[in-house]
């Protein structure tokens, strides 16, 4: 039985998708979300669409073992759990932004050339796996990364963001999708990336 | 014929004899194998208005092309006849390892026709087929039944036999194999009507198929996708389909004391797929050759068993207004032992229930009584006391005392554990099911209306649901003539499916072609039912729920809106408005001797 599914959670939830929806991070059907409460799990339902979640879109299920809401959940829900195991985020983003995606093909981590950008992430990991999606394999990698960055590059998939609260990883997931479309406009434009990118990375 | 046997056999019980045939390769093309192959054959050799109980009602097991072969849940058999409980035509599709045993006996069908003089069971032994006095065994439980029969014949046989229910023609007695049924619709009961025990098979003939390595690969691929989906990877697996209680009665859509209500009720959680597996599961296992493995075996403090499966906890369960799980598991075992439908059983049990209640009848029965729900289950499978009305079914128990509205019931088959007034078109499938209510031949649209699979829908919507519900009971079809299970469904495309069929039979079957078999069959039967006398007013849903709103719950103040969605059904399936089947539409499926025959 749902616990934990309160109308002011899911006004969150129903917050924070439509805004990754409607700002281009998510397409139709693509990403998930989800927060960690007491010893339960409130993770979106497999197939649902962010930008027009209802409550029956959002699913309770346990933190760490699985129960009837595996049958409704989001296909990557292990992928959630072992990130909450691993790290201490309270809430995690998943979106799958275009222009980062692609950065993520040429590069192994991505470097912000923008002021905000640098001072909010500094660097963003992109971590490689051979399986898809839900794999034991994105269930051992990303938490990993994410001990070290609030949010890293799934290389040709997406970005995974944590936080204390959805709104926290919705705003390193927008930060990268800034920087994201200013490396390919400077880029267009003529630039020089790796120029621009000199900086003292060394303490991240 | 790759993938068929290319043989069949026809007993008859009366005199003894039995005749070997070829089967036709264009029933094969047609009809494929299993619910299609039984449809047509019963359609063809079945006068119209008989008895189901007497000696012309035939029984139709059969197998299809991808039975027991390297395909995605192959392991299930089919059995049709002329339904007691309904009067229609009907299916029931079995798992377990008979049916791709009885594959390498060598035969895609059997026919059992009339009548045995005393007690009997066939053997299918390598090709031999053998008649035998089952005086001995007339009485017996299933597995005391299978037991005696493998002492006689060797453990590694595999055997479908009735219980005493089947014997005493209760009209929704079933036919088991192991702990699997063929369940619904009475089944059973047309055994024990033909005093046929039991059906022992043995086989050891290879199938051969037309390009066994390009099989082989696709059915690598539709694995795979079986392993990755949540549902039938990690939610049926651990949970079994009882996963669903949990996740339906959320939905406001579990049905309580005979669909009184459907609110969402907090004891639900006592008997869950969660309860199951905490509280009294021993191991999880499977169908032949099946990688989902859904079924559950468990035990209680002094017996073990099988289940309860989903539509078995609730209908004995919540339904009756029972949340003791211990008593759910124990009528489920006695329903196995018995050979009884666990759905109509708990329903009609319900209905009993309600009668008492509203002081029509006192059988002494109330909801909520779940020592009675256990003790009920023989008293019904020996017709004793109450047990002999129950016996009947629900419509015929209701009718009975003039109350007919208290039966939850569709063509006299009752509900399965969805309350449709929660999803507006899984009551139009229940209502243009051929063989009654029914979640499977109806078609499974709670799929897309509530678990979103394979994406979400509008549950309370009422445009297009026609067309998705044509959809599913054609896939349906196909996938009950294949012979594999309805699970795969969740991961494997229809693509897929055709790719694999093409592969087995060394034909290209593209998925347009594959679903217009499945919308043959359904049509073919929908042929049947009327030439029975079936009309569109048996296309409707028992009255409270299109005039009762639900008073609580996620679903609260819903009717189905059924009219609409009739309307509109009739002209997507290219059906007249009196729900029949055009000329038409009989001729693009080839049906056009079947057509010829009803006008006449």
């Amino acid at each position: 039985m749902s616990k934990y599914k309160a109308d002011d959670v899911i006004k969150r939830f129903q917050h924070v998708g439509s805004a990754l929806y409607q700002r281009g991070l998510e397409n139709s059907h693509s990403g998930n979300l989800s927060v960690k409460v007491g010893n339960r799990l409130l993770i979106t339902r497999r197939g649902s669409q962010l930008g027009f979640l209802s409550k029956e879109d959002i699913v309770e299920t346990g933190l760490e073992k699985d129960d009837s809401g595996i049958a409704l959940a989001s296909s990557e829900v292990g992928v959630h759990r072992a990130i909450y195991r691993e790290t201490n985020a309270l809430a995690i983003v998943h979106t799958h932004q275009i222009a980062a995606t692609a950065l993520s093909f040429l590069r192994d981590e991505i470097i912000p050339i923008d002021v905000e950008g640098g001072y909010i992430l500094r660097k963003i990991p992109v971590v490689t796996c051979k399986e898809g999606s839900g794999s034991k394999e994105m269930e051992e990698k990303i938490p990993q990364a994410l001990k070290d960055y609030k949010i890293i590059m799934l290389k040709g998939h997406g970005a995974f963001a944590i936080g204390d609260h959805l709104e926290e990883a919705w705003h390193y997931s927008e930060t990268l999708q800034n920087i994201a479309n200013i490396i390919f406009m400077v880029k267009v434009m003529g630039g020089d990336i790796e120029q621009l990118q000199e900086r003292d990375l060394d303490a991240w | 014929m790759n993938a068929w046997m290319g043989k069949n056999t026809l007993v008859d019980l009366s005199s003894g004899s039995v005749k070997i045939n070829d089967t036709d390769e264009e029933l094969a093309s047609k009809f494929l194998g299993g619910r299609g192959f039984g449809g047509k054959i019963l359609f063809d050799r079945l006068d119209s208005g008989i008895d189901p109980l007497c000696e012309e009602n035939l029984i139709i097991v059969a197998v299809g092309p991808l039975t027991g072969g390297p395909a995605p849940t192959p392991g299930r058999f089919s059995a049709s006849t002329k339904s007691p409980l309904t009067g229609t035509i009907t299916d029931s599709n079995c798992g377990g390892d008979w049916g791709p045993e009885f594959k390498r006996t060598g035969y895609d069908y059997l026919v059992i026709a009339e009548r045995a003089p005393q007690p009997t069971y066939i053997t299918i032994i390598d090709g031999e087929i053998e008649l035998y006095d089952a005086s001995d065994l007339w009485g017996l439980k299933t597995t005391d039944t299978t037991k005696a029969l493998r002492e006689e014949h060797g453990d590694d046989v595999e055997v479908l036999t009735i219980g005493p229910a089947g014997e005493n023609k209760v009209r929704f007695a079933t036919a088991m194999t192991g702990h699997s049924a063929l369940g619904r619709g009475g089944l059973g009961a047309v055994f024990g009507s033909k005093n046929l025990k039991a059906v022992v098979v043995k086989g050891k003939e290879k199938i051969s198929y037309a390009d066994k390595e390009r099989l082989v690969f696709v059915n690598r691929e539709a694995v795979r996708n079986i392993n990755q989906s949540p549902i039938t990877s990690k939610a049926y697996p651990q949970f079994g389909t009882a996963v669903l209680m949990n996740v339906i009665n959320e939905a406001g859509m579990l049905p309580k004391n005979n669909f009184r209500n459907s609110d969402i009720v907090d004891e639900v959680e006592n008997v869950s797929g969660e309860a199951i597996r905490e509280q009294i599961l021993d191991g999880q296992t499977g169908c032949w050759g099946c990688m989902i493995r859904c079924k559950r075996d468990t035990s209680l403090k002094n017996e073990s068993g099988e289940g309860p499966e989903y539509e078995t906890d609730w209908a004995l369960g919540p339904n009756c207004g029972n949340y003791d799980l211990n008593k759910i598991t124990q009528a489920n075992y006695l329903c196995n032992e018995y050979g009884l439908d666990t759905i109509s059983a708990g329903s009609t049990i319900a209905a009993a229930m309600e009668l008492s209640e509203e002081g029509v009848i006192d059988y002494g029965v109330t909801f909520g009584d779940s020592d009675q729900v256990v003790s009920l289950i023989e008293k019904i499978a020996k017709r004793e006391g109450i047990g002999k009305e129950l016996a009947e079914g629900s419509r015929r128990m209701t009718e009975k005392f003039d109350r007919p509205e208290l039966s939850m019931h569709v063509k006299g088959q009752e509900l399965p554990a969805y309350d449709p007034r929660g999803a507006q078109g899984q009551g139009l499938c229940y209502a243009t099911s051929n063989r009654g209510a029914c979640h499977l031949r109806g078609g499974y649209l709670v799929g897309a209306e509530i678990l979103g699979a394979p994406e979400m829908i509008n549950r309370f919507g009422h445009t297009g649901k026609a067309s998705l519900a044509m959809e599913e009971q054609d896939v349906g079809a196909v996938y009950d003539s294949l012979t594999i299970c309805r699970f795969s469904h969740y991961a494997v495309s229809n693509p897929m499916v055709a790719r694999l069929l093409s592969a087995a039979i060394g034909e290209r079957i593209d998925t347009e072609k594959l679903i217009q078999i499945g919308e043959r069959v359904h049509n073919l039967e929908r042929l049947f039912n009327i030439r029975e006398g079936f009309t569109s007013d048996d296309d409707t849903l028992p009255e409270r729920l299109l005039t009762e709103p639900l008073k609580a719950g996620p679903a609260e103040g819903h009717v189905v809106e059924l009219e609409p969605m009739i309307e509109e059904y009739y002209e997507t399936r290219g059906w007249d408005g009196e729900g029949r089947p055009t000329q038409k539409k009989a001729n693009e499926l080839g049906l056009e001797e079947e057509y010829e025959q009803i006008q006449s």
